[in-house]
């Protein structure tokens, strides 16, 4: 309030000066009685507005289920995060590469196996199998670990049992075929894989001496939190959007078609990009959707989607991202097919 | 985001998940009961992270103004946060001040009946008149009974209004998660000879079997003749296909 008087002083000041000496006052000076009503009115006009937006049926239930995607998944990601952030700051990573073979063939599915004592989503994984990469791992361990840390540990295959509930057969699907998908990709790394498509390693996070360990947890966790919860919100309103917008019809379209459905669903988790330890809530709320379908959601969403392409890029470079991107995706679709054709 | 910001946004989604999970049951609009004691503990840990950043933070800059420690600059890999963070504050400020309605006539509208679970054995009905059922076992008594009980019995059903375009009947809804609100999926039955109440009204409707098909089988119609609709309070859990209350009069 004191500002606009401030500046409705000044300008009548200036507007008089105009007046007396040249006309070069700036036009909008001119018109500043209309400029104080806008500012009075606008922002009163768009709140109205915006609130009376907000409270229509179809922006309620957006609402509703964005915050409820949210809340649902919050817990599980803090669980996700705080373990993560303990591995990171009391776990050295040189006990990940003394239990790994040397032979770069048998270290790929031990590195996967090993995916399960990190319990976080793939925001989480990257930044450690980069380390890994950089305390001499062979890099398609560390891809295979990449990709299975995300999708097979217990917190997430624990939100999956509460996601399907009395259906044991979707988690051992979502293991094997997760799994399966982290070898495959580790071994295909090792046969056609380039070391010049990945950037030189960039180090950080860690335990580096001098730290505190404590502060070094609470600091890791605090940023994987913020950092997940972030993207989780993201997650969170594409599904609302869908859910809210996309009519039934379109959906049974989909749905009616195996394949297409399995594609499509494929194509959902790319772009929806819900945190592993949430997505499988997700897939349980598509229901019109064949158990082979949702297990492919699954299955994609940890190993590719657009924040994980998006952090990749960033930490391992373009080059690398979008040929490990796009070959990920093919595997994963078929090894979701494959599992879940003899599974489910 | 900057430090501050970061210390506030974890206070203030501690105290939202608290604000909806200690405080209040406005929880039960999003997930299921059984999520209280998860939620409360996550908005516990936030709030002692919150105040862990805020006391560390002041220690640093207390720590920068009397001397240059040897770990100054340590720490800063972790202290930017991305910009994604920021739409953290959407929900925290969500629960803490404009939280959203459960989901309502809507979401149910745009929903076919979903698919009940199917028995073979039904107990005989109870004597009371008229009857409270659920939804569900209301459906179940008409599509799958073949004793056919149901028929010529008084029933009490509650749920929310959804109306039917174009006919002169209306549906009485409930809608049932199984893990959170994303996943609702409804249960209807077809409302005639009354006119129909607002969109969204909880009531509870008296009534008898809408007569039709053959009792017992899918082709009779999920329907009741409405004796009596009067306004109910919405229950505190709207997920549930829950028992009635009986009527006081």
């Amino acid at each position: 309030m004191q500002g606009t008087e401030e500046r409705a002083g000044e300008a009548e000041a200036a507007d008089a000066g105009g007046a007396v000496g040249d006309d070069a006052a700036p036009v909008w000076l001119r018109f500043w009685p209309l400029l104080l009503l806008g500012a009075a009115i606008v922002p009163g006009v768009v709140l109205y507005f915006g609130g009376r937006w907000l409270e229509t049926p179809v922006m309620q239930a957006w609402r509703t289920v964005c915050l409820a995607v949210t809340v649902q998944a919050l817990p599980f990601l803090l669980l996700g995060t705080a373990l993560s952030g303990a591995i990171n700051a009391f776990v050295p990573a040189r006990v990940f590469s003394r239990v790994l073979p040397r032979r770069p063939v048998l270290a790929v599915p031990v590195a996967g196996v090993a995916g399960v004592v990190l319990p976080g989503c793939e925001c989480a994984s990257v930044p450690v199998a980069n380390r890994l990469i950089g305390r001499g791992v062979t890099p398609a361990a560390a891809f295979a670990f990449l990709l299975s840390a995300p999708a097979i540990n217990p917190v997430v295959l624990t939100a999956t049992a509460v996601a399907f509930p009395g259906n044991p057969a979707m988690v051992a699907a979502r293991l094997l075929a997760s799994l399966g998908t982290a070898w495959v990709m580790g071994w295909l790394w090792l046969w056609l894989g380039r070391a010049e498509w990945l950037k030189p390693a960039v180090r950080h996070g860690g335990h580096q001496a001098g730290g505190s360990r404590w502060r070094e947890f609470r600091a890791g966790f605090q940023h994987d939190f913020l950092h997940a919860g972030g993207f989780l919100v993201v997650g969170a309103m594409a599904a609302a959007t869908f859910n809210v917008t996309v009519p039934r019809s379109v959906l049974d379209a989909f749905s009616g078609s195996l394949w297409l459905s399995v594609l499509f669903l494929a194509v959902l988790a790319i772009v929806l990009a819900v945190c592993s330890e949430a997505d499988a809530f997700v897939a349980a709320s598509l229901s019109g959707f064949s158990p082979v379908a949702q297990l492919t959601f699954m299955v994609v969403g940890p190993v590719v989607d657009m924040k994980l392409i998006a952090l990749q890029a960033g930490t391992f470079g373009r080059a690398f991202a979008i040929r490990f991107s796009a070959a990920t995706a093919v595997v994963a679709v078929l090894f979701s097919a494959l599992i879940g054709g003899a599974l489910l | 985001m900057r430090r501050p910001f970061q210390t506030a946004l974890l206070v203030l989604s501690g105290v939202g998940l608290l604000r909806v999970s200690l405080f209040t049951d406005l929880y039960l609009r999003y997930v299921k009961e059984g999520m209280r004691p998860l939620l409360i503990a996550s908005g516990a840990l936030l709030i002692l992270l919150g105040v862990a950043d805020a006391v560390s933070y002041a220690r640093r800059r207390e720590g920068d103004d009397h001397a240059d420690h040897d770990d100054g600059g340590h720490g800063h890999g972790h202290s930017g946060a991305p910009r994604a963070a920021w739409l953290l504050f959407l929900p925290a400020l969500s629960l803490l001040f404009y939280a959203p309605p459960a989901l309502g006539a809507y979401t149910a509208s745009r929903q076919p009946p979903q698919a009940v679970t199917h028995e073979d054995d039904f107990d005989p009905l109870p004597a009371a008149s008229p009857l409270p059922m659920t939804l569900s076992d209301f459906t179940r008594r008409v599509q799958q009974d073949r004793t056919q009980v149901i028929e010529g019995r008084t029933v009490l059903l509650t749920g929310f209004v959804t109306s039917d375009k174009g006919g002169d009947s209306w549906y009485l809804n409930r809608l049932l998660i199984s893990c959170c609100a994303a996943d609702a999926q409804s249960v209807k039955v077809r409302i005639h000879r009354t006119p129909a109440p607002p969109a969204n009204t909880w009531v509870a409707v008296t009534g008898t079997w809408h007569p039709g098909g053959t009792l017992g089988t899918s082709s009779a119609p999920v329907a009741l003749d409405a004796r009596a609709v009067e306004k109910t309070a919405k229950p505190a859990n709207a997920y549930t296909d829950a028992l009635p209350l009986p009527l006081t009069r």
